[in-house]
């Protein structure tokens, strides 16, 4: 690998300065889980809000000052511009900062920071969404926006599994891809719990009972580490080839621009070169540390 | 190239103290580092062999403020750090100077980083070469030579009496030029310099092949049980990184002050920590050897894979300051060869 030229996502520094935050203002918090929230954000700044523009599977470094910065993909699509949506689990410092917010409060926002989903290569295909607990978040951005250009895409399948019925994240999309015709959604839950009537199995089992076909198709994949590493394996048995399938990869970050040193595998920054990569890369990579 | 009595360097320095901080080594705080100079002791050309604590922290702070925020109201306003005065570091030596060309590449890449690169901007080096190289020293078998830099504005060669002092970069000729008291270096004290140069390349015992060295590194990195090894007496307490002149990983921290306000920090961080890299649910460097390998890896393997350039300059400090004498020499002469298929 050699540095690429990715100076194309320089604009919105703030003040051309990679490590100074926009402010940017909760405007409406929805509960998705007992340990998980949705928080709609703009910008305070209202030429930014106004020109700010993102592509899917990019994320940010969001701050509660005083606390800290953490890193989340824009789980809102762009296709939908009138605010920005990020999903937290509530598990550390900032995290819980975060959950403590209430709307109106004002956090930093510094991005959009990676790469995204190939939509050039995507398009004309027949999509296959593979989504574990909050792995759905930098999907569902991908999910709308191909939704919101129905015509540019093939026929539409969606895996979608949790620990528990309670576990299942943006509860109002799966109901509206249910609804949606040209969708084919599959909702699944771990474990036989009291609370649920549908599916139950883990992703990559109830992906192979699924079984989409490969032809024309891509596969892409978000989820906890495990969920991802047996959902591979599936894709390959329903042949879909390497070039096929397309993960987001999660590493610990900081700076988001590849500077801090943290999320490397090998000579690959996560925050610089990805997070969106495909499985014929992931392969390539010098470490199995993914 | 211009020349100067030893015993009148504090005159120099003061007269560059006019438009520059000054820094020099210094053992003010018994870690040598380079500091604020005093206005009157050159005691180091008598101690001074490399400071401790690399120069990259003239450059790159070992905690450096990135912006201040203030609650008003509801919201915050933000101020960002302002570029600090101009700054002259005497002494650094060709090996530190070179380190600070390497990660230059990393600060410059894509998203300039303003306070890495205003800083550089804002900091003159004049380098001096060595004359008594430690033991550890293998800065000849990384492409430097610890008589002579290119990477310094104006460079020092001690040649016993007398400070021969040569412009390189264009600023450092131009400093050169407005320099009072100096005088016109002579033919021989041009060969006297040279010999010096040789002599201090001749000072250096240690070597290493860095030959095929990143490819042996791939093909060796699966091999748990040889880095398992190599890190087995390794105590992971970070000093060969945070005392590396070419680490440059950081951390990013909030502090709270009174009443809503706070900065907001970047401060060395290091590999050889776990929490490093620790998420939530998983860790891919959780292990000692993980990390060891890391850190050798990425000077050797992955820098050199993007930016053409190892990660070391052969300072030797991550040998001499171990306290557990690990030596990265030994680690990379013991990686196992490819075998031929």
């Amino acid at each position: 690998m050699a540095i690429t030229d990715i100076s194309h996502r320089q604009k919105f520094l703030a003040d051309g300065n990679a490590y100074l935050p926009h402010i940017a203002v909760i405007e409406k918090i929805i509960d998705e889980t007992p340990d998980t929230r949705t928080f709609h954000f703009n910008f305070k700044d209202e030429k930014l809000r106004r020109e700010f523009t993102f592509a899917s599977g990019q994320f940010g470094e969001y701050s509660v000052f005083g606390v800290g910065e953490a890193t989340f993909c824009i789980s809102s699509s762009p296709t939908r511009p009138d605010h920005l949506e990020f999903c937290v689990k509530r598990v550390g410092s900032v995290t819980n900062a975060l959950h403590r917010l209430g709307e109106g409060a004002e956090i930093g926002f510094r991005g959009p920071f990676g790469n995204s989903f190939p939509l050039d290569y995507l398009k004309g295909r027949n999509l296959v969404f593979v989504a574990g607990g909050i792995g759905l978040a930098p999907l569902r951005s991908l999910i709308w926006n191909a939704i919101d250009n129905r015509q540019d895409y093939g026929k539409i399948d969606i895996i979608y599994g949790a620990r528990s019925a309670a576990d299942l994240c943006f509860k109002y999309d799966l109901d509206a891809w249910e609804k949606d015709a040209t969708v084919n959604m599959t909702t699944t839950i771990d474990r036989q719990d009291k609370a649920w009537s549908g599916r139950v199995g883990f992703v990559p089992a109830v992906l192979e009972q699924v079984g989409p076909s490969a032809a024309g198709a891509a596969a892409i994949v978000c989820g906890p580490p495990v969920m991802i590493r047996f959902t591979f394996p599936v894709l390959e048995k329903l042949g879909f080839s390497p070039e096929q399938m397309i993960t987001t990869l999660e590493k610990r970050m900081k700076c988001g621009i590849g500077k801090c040193g943290r999320c490397n595998i090998g000579d690959i920054y996560v925050c610089r070169d990805g997070p969106v990569f495909s499985f014929a890369q992931i392969k390539g990579f010098i470490s199995g540390e993914y | 190239m211009k020349k100067i009595k030893k015993q009148e360097l504090a005159r120099l320095l003061q007269q560059w103290q006019a438009d520059y901080t000054v820094l020099a080594p210094s053992r003010a705080t018994e870690v040598a580092a380079m500091a604020e100079w005093d206005g009157k002791d050159i005691g180091f050309l008598e101690w001074y062999r490399n400071t401790v604590i690399p120069p990259k922290e003239v450059i790159l702070p070992n905690m450096e403020e990135l912006f201040r925020f203030q609650k008003e109201g509801a919201g915050y306003r933000l101020t960002a750090a302002a570029p600090e005065a101009k700054q002259l570091v005497f002494g650094i030596r060709p090996c530190d100077a070179r380190a600070l060309a390497i990660i230059d590449l990393v600060f410059q890449d894509t998203y300039p980083d303003d306070y890495y690169l205003s800083r550089r901007q804002n900091t003159l080096l004049v380098g001096l070469g060595c004359t008594r190289p430690c033991d550890s020293c293998f800065c000849t078998s990384m492409g430097v030579s610890p008589g002579e830099s290119g990477d310094v504005d104006l460079m020092c060669t001690d040649t016993g009496d007398e400070l021969m002092i040569e412009g390189i970069t264009a600023k450092g000729k131009e400093l050169l030029e407005k320099t009072g008291g100096l005088a016109e270096a002579s033919p021989e004290d041009g060969s006297r310099r040279q010999e010096a140069i040789e002599q201090a390349r001749q000072r250096i015992t240690r070597h290493l092949d860095t030959g095929g060295i990143a490819e042996k590194l791939q093909r060796s990195f699966e091999d748990k049980e040889f880095w398992e090894r190599i890190a087995a007496k390794c105590i992971t307490c970070g000093v060969c990184t945070f005392l590396c002149p070419t680490c440059y990983c950081f951390d990013i921290n909030d502090e709270k002050t009174a009443a809503g306000g706070g900065a907001r920090f970047r401060n060395w961080d290091s590999c050889s920590f776990a929490a490093y890299t620790r998420m939530p649910a998983e860790n891919p460097r959780e292990q000692k050897w993980q990390r060891v390998r890391q850190k050798v890896c990425h000077k050797y393997e992955f820098y050199p894979r993007l930016f053409n350039i190892i990660a070391c300059t052969g300072c030797g400090r991550c040998i001499r300051l171990c306290p557990v004498n690990w030596d990265i020499t030994e680690t990379l002469k013991s990686v196992p060869a490819p075998t031929t298929t």
